[in-house]
């Protein structure tokens, strides 16, 4: 895994190919756009999307996990995809395995009741700052302050020589805020126009790959 | 009564009209009545409506002799057709003999126009015939009690069966017929179809491969002889006619005197993009048209259609420029003369539009080919020969389609509910699934009770469930509800009605296109330029706009492909380029293209295959040229490119078109190892076809219609966006999830078996790489780009496939903007 680490508003990042993002001065796994239960809401309205394909979420989560070891992790919004189902048995009883203490910034689609998250002691809070920087589902523009958020799974679309073209999704940071990718499979992307003053990092299976806007912007 | 009695009042009855039977009509009229089921081969407007109309009324008189006095009440015939928009005239035709003869005898119409209200009539009370839509035909068996409907149906007329035949609506309407035959005893099943190159095979998908239906059946030709002129549209100045291109506006001169000469001329463009533009254009050089010229396409509002269509028979019309969806159906007999704007791409669909002019007796149809650009003189010099030779091309039958499969089953289990050993049979019966096997059927019915091949703890799929008597039913309402919304087998974008703010609908328009615009931004669309104002619950909100430029809405459609025969005779002319005499006009205006091509490259003849390769600012481009058709390069094209990418990290761009493809990459090509290497080769094909197919996104396409079909994917509830939106993906999300976690599903299967083996004719690609092998390679390195290659590497509808690591190639490339 080849990650990448930036310091921003006096703070240290570091990006990790799965889409999360480690907070170091606060010990802290940032993590947005899971979208856990999909599969399953939708094989509950008689789509038949492969029950195989559930598990993955959690294995990835695992992996990322014991990647970094945070003594807090934080899911920015969207963790659940629609209404409760058979895979919030899963998740709790995959949360009980987690040692940090867990929060969710709730996003649009977490419909589920802040009660149940605090059964499995999920704290539930609509947004949060620490500091000069705010966590939060949506991005936003706020003075004075670093925003991390989700919510758009940002992409970007690259083209090359012999009319190739790719769309792939990226870490989008601008000078006031970074927006992290989706986390979970069965998600997708919405393409970013970036500006001069922006940096796109662009993320594979294993790598982190900063794209150079210099070059080309025009 | 006996034969000749009931026959009689048929023939009463034409001679009322001042008409005599043709010797067709009065031939299937005989088989009908003898109990035969069959096809009739007739083109449109022969009276094939009334072959068989008067047969199935006939029919009704023979078993119900005191019929002007008493009427036995419920559905006797079903009119299947594809075109909504034929329906009307098919109930006029209908009705005006039953009118003649003094029957109390009802017709009407159920397609997805029909109201509500209307609908519920019919199902209290059904017409005697009901014209209908395969789509609406499911729908009916997705109402409970479907097979009470049908119980005394003595007839099912499959009208323009030619259209379904090659399509995924064929194998519904092959479903469809498969229930009918056992819930309505009486059953006879027809088809009508235009003359297409397998016609036999034809009457044998219809009534299902070695069935009894099949065995008591006939074919039947109208053989109306109809003569049929085909003549080039040649730019004067052919140095300054485009090498690529295709709208052909370069010519729209040469339209006008043709166009002033008849009464009525129809102009058929191949997309509806380019429909819009030759109107516009039309217009803005001969303003003297004005309310003489009209435009007709499927995305233009209904109304506004059937305006269209009536003026035409008024002759208040001198143009029309049109789409396919003049192509088939209605009769206008003021038309005179037709434009064909652009390759057709098929033999049988240009003698289909050149059959639209001329309808007097003996009277000959004119049509005109307008080449868009210069290669394309040689199909119109092929074209003529086809049509003097009378070379048709096949309609190819789908087989083992598990997605229509799944939705039918799914239908039977919304409605009275099925027992599998019953459906079986019949489903074993039809063409399409003749070879479906117990374990293969199993799986289908583990899909649509438990969404997977075994049952899981923790699992809420819902669908069909299994009750205990071993009945297949859903019982869920929004189960139901959902899989109505979605039965049928044309698989589009999201449709949004185009409107003025002030109210008047102008008609519909793709998603895609509308998400590129902003409001402000201008575009053309039903001949008017409209500016957007805005996008809400699916409606597309504009006002009318002054400004001159505008972008044009340019629909996605699909890219047709000649067939092989076509495709033979179009190698045939090219070789003829070489030789001194023989040329037909057409390739003699093309001598100053060949002596460009002859600069750099070759003609090729017909022992010779050219590969030609350049360097632009695009990259090193290799074009290759088998003149095999569309379809076999889109094959060969994949082929070579997933062979040359296993000897180095290599991406390609892939593009085709019917004289041959290019592959396009970043890096050289080493062509003398391809060469050397006999990528090429016949070994391996099937295999190395398959992992190409894995290497490039083609299978994802075809899998997007199979997922919506299949009810993988829901398309959403009309105007109730926001409670559908938890239930909205992307069948690109989960051809990828498929992909990863159930690469054996059928149903994701069938997207890979459908993109070669469904579009080449059985064969076709190994006997095309054997000609290949026979020929002596060529390869010409050119210092630019040539006549030849000049559309093919201007196509931006392309393919790709890479061998290279992705982190590799993204630090080659740069960051596109999306145009704001």
């Amino acid at each position: 895994m080849k990650t990448k680490t930036i310091t921003s508003h006096a703070q240290t990042f570091t990006l990790h190919p799965s889409g999360a993002l480690y907070w170091h001065e606060t010990d802290m796994l940032l993590i947005t756009d899971v979208h856990l239960g999909k599969v399953s809401h939708f094989r509950k309205h008689g789509s038949a999307v492969p029950q195989s394909a559930i598990p993955y979420n959690f294995d990835k989560l695992d992996r990322t996990f014991a990647h970094f070891k945070p003594r807090v992790l934080c899911f920015l919004g969207d963790l659940f995809h629609s209404v409760i189902n058979s895979e919030w048995l899963l998740f709790s009883e995959w949360i009980k395995n987690i040692t940090a203490k867990v929060v969710l910034v709730t996003g649009n689609h977490d419909i589920i009741s802040p009660l149940k998250y605090e059964e499995v002691n999920v704290h539930v809070t609509p947004q949060w700052q620490i500091g000069a920087v705010l966590l939060t589902h949506i991005p936003e523009e706020r003075e004075h302050v670093f925003t991390i958020s989700g919510h758009i799974h940002p992409g970007i679309r690259l083209q090359g020589l012999g009319r190739q073209s790719l769309s792939i999704p990226c870490f989008f940071k601008t000078p006031t805020q970074l927006i992290l990718p989706a986390f979970g499979a069965f998600t997708g992307n919405y393409t970013m126009n970036p500006s001069e003053n922006d940096e796109v990092f662009v993320i594979t299976e294993d790598e982190v790959i900063q794209v150079d806007l210099t070059r080309f912007m025009h | 009564m006996n034969k000749n009695n009931l026959q009689q009042i048929a023939i009463d009855w034409f001679e009322q009209q001042n008409w005599t039977p043709f010797a067709f009509q009065k031939q299937v009229w005989t088989a009908f009545l003898q109990g035969k089921n069959g096809l009739l081969n007739a083109p449109t407007g022969s009276g094939k409506t009334y072959a068989l109309w008067v047969a199935i009324v006939l029919e009704y008189i023979r078993k119900n002799p005191d019929y002007l006095s008493e009427h036995k009440k419920g559905l006797k015939a079903v009119w299947i057709t594809p075109l909504k928009a034929l329906s009307i005239e098919i109930k006029q035709a209908a009705e005006r003999f039953v009118e003649g003869i003094g029957g109390p005898l009802t017709v009407g119409i159920r397609t997805g126009d029909t109201d509500q209200k209307e609908r519920a009539a019919q199902k209290r009370k059904m017409p005697d015939l009901l014209i209908t839509t395969p789509e609406s035909l499911h729908l009916l068996l997705a109402s409970k009690g479907y097979d009470q409907t049908f119980k005394n149906v003595t007839a099912i007329v499959i009208d323009e069966w030619h259209e379904l035949l090659g399509s995924k609506r064929g194998v519904q309407t092959e479903l469809a017929l498969s229930r009918l035959k056992t819930i309505a005893s009486q059953l006879r099943i027809w088809g009508i179809s235009a003359t297409i190159g397998n016609l036999d095979q034809a009457r044998q998908v219809l009534l299902g491969s070695d069935s009894s239906a099949f065995e008591n059946s006939t074919l039947i030709r109208a053989n109306i002889k109809k003569k049929i002129k085909v003549k080039s549209i040649i730019p004067k100045k052919m140095e300054t006619f485009p090498w690529r291109g295709h709208l052909g506006l370069h010519l729209l001169e040469e339209v006008i005197p043709i166009i002033n000469k008849s009464k009525t001329t129809l102009l058929f463009t191949n997309t509806r993009s380019q429909c819009e533009i030759w109107f516009q254009k039309i217009l803005e050089k001969h303003p003297e048209f004005a309310g003489e010229i009209a435009m007709h396409h499927g995305s233009i509002n209904k109304e506004t259609r059937i305006w269209v269509e009536h003026a035409i028979r008024n002759e208040q019309l001198k143009a029309v420029v049109c789409t396919s969806s003049l192509d088939l159906g209605v009769d206008f007999a003021p038309v005179e003369t037709i434009i064909q704007i652009g390759g057709p791409k098929g033999v049988a669909r240009f003698l289909q539009r050149a059959g639209r002019s001329g309808h007097q007796p003996g009277k000959e149809s004119v049509i005109y080919f307008l080449p868009t650009h210069a290669i394309e003189l040689i199909e119109a010099s092929a074209l003529q020969k086809a049509v003097k030779d009378k070379i048709v091309e096949d309609r190819v039958p789908y087989l083992n389609s598990y997605d229509v499969l799944v939705q039918y089953l799914t239908t039977l289990a919304v409605s009275n509910g099925f027992y599998p050993e019953e459906i079986f049979p019949e489903i074993k019966s039809t063409f399409c699934f003749q070879s479906i096997t117990k374990e293969q059927y199993q799986w289908v019915l583990n899909f649509i009770t438990m969404g997977a091949q075994s049952l899981q703890s923790y699992d809420e799929y819902k669908k069909v469930e299994i009750e205990a008597d071993g009945k297949f039913k859903v019982n869920s309402r929004g189960v139901a509800m959902r899989h109505r919304l979605q039965i049928g087998t044309i698989v589009s974008d999201a449709i949004l009605t185009v409107k003025y703010m002030k109210g008047g609908f102008l008609g519909s328009i793709e998603e895609w296109f509308v998400s590129k615009l902003k409001p402000g931004d201008v575009f053309t669309f039903a001949g008017r330029n409209l500016e957007l104002f805005k996008v809400k619950n699916m409606q597309v909100l504009v006002r009318k706009s002054n400004k001159k430029t505008a972008k044009v809405p340019s629909w996605m459609g699909g890219r047709m492909s000649f067939s092989s025969e076509m495709s033979e005779l179009l190698r045939e002319e090219m070789y003829l380029a070489n030789s001194t005499s023989g040329k037909s006009r057409e390739l003699n205006a093309l001598n100053h293209i060949f002596e460009k091509q002859r600069q750099d490259s070759i003609v090729p003849g017909p022992g010779q295959f050219l590969i030609e390769t350049f360097k632009t600012r695009e990259g090193y481009h290799a074009i290759f040229y088998p003149f095999e058709g569309r379809f076999v390069h889109e094959a060969l094209g994949s082929l070579l490119a997933y062979r040359i990418s296993l000897l180095s990290p290599i991406t390609f761009s892939i593009a085709f078109n019917d004289y041959g493809f290019e592959l396009l990459s970043d890096q050289e090509i080493d062509m003398q190892q391809v060469l050397d290497n006999d990528l090429f080769t016949t070994d391996f094909l099937s295999s190395d076809l398959r992992k190409s197919l894995n290497a490039t996104e083609m299978a994802r396409r075809k899998f997007r219609d199979v997922a919506v079909i299949s009810g993988l994917v829901f398309t959403g509830y009309p105007d109730k966006l926001l409670k559908s939106k938890h239930l909205q993906s992307s069948s690109q999300l989960l051809f990828n999830v498929f992909k990863e976690y159930e690469p054996d599903n059928l149903l994701f299967q069938q997207a890979f078996t459908e993109t070669f083996e469904h579009q080449l004719e059985e064969g076709r690609l190994q006997l095309a790489m054997e000609r290949i092998s026979t020929q002596t390679i060529l390869w010409k390195r050119c210092q630019k780009p040539t006549p030849f290659s000049f559309p093919i590497i201007t196509d931006r509808l392309r393919e790709k496939l890479s061998s290279e690591k992705l982190a590799d190639r993204i630090r080659k490339m740069t960051i596109q903007l999306e145009k704001s």
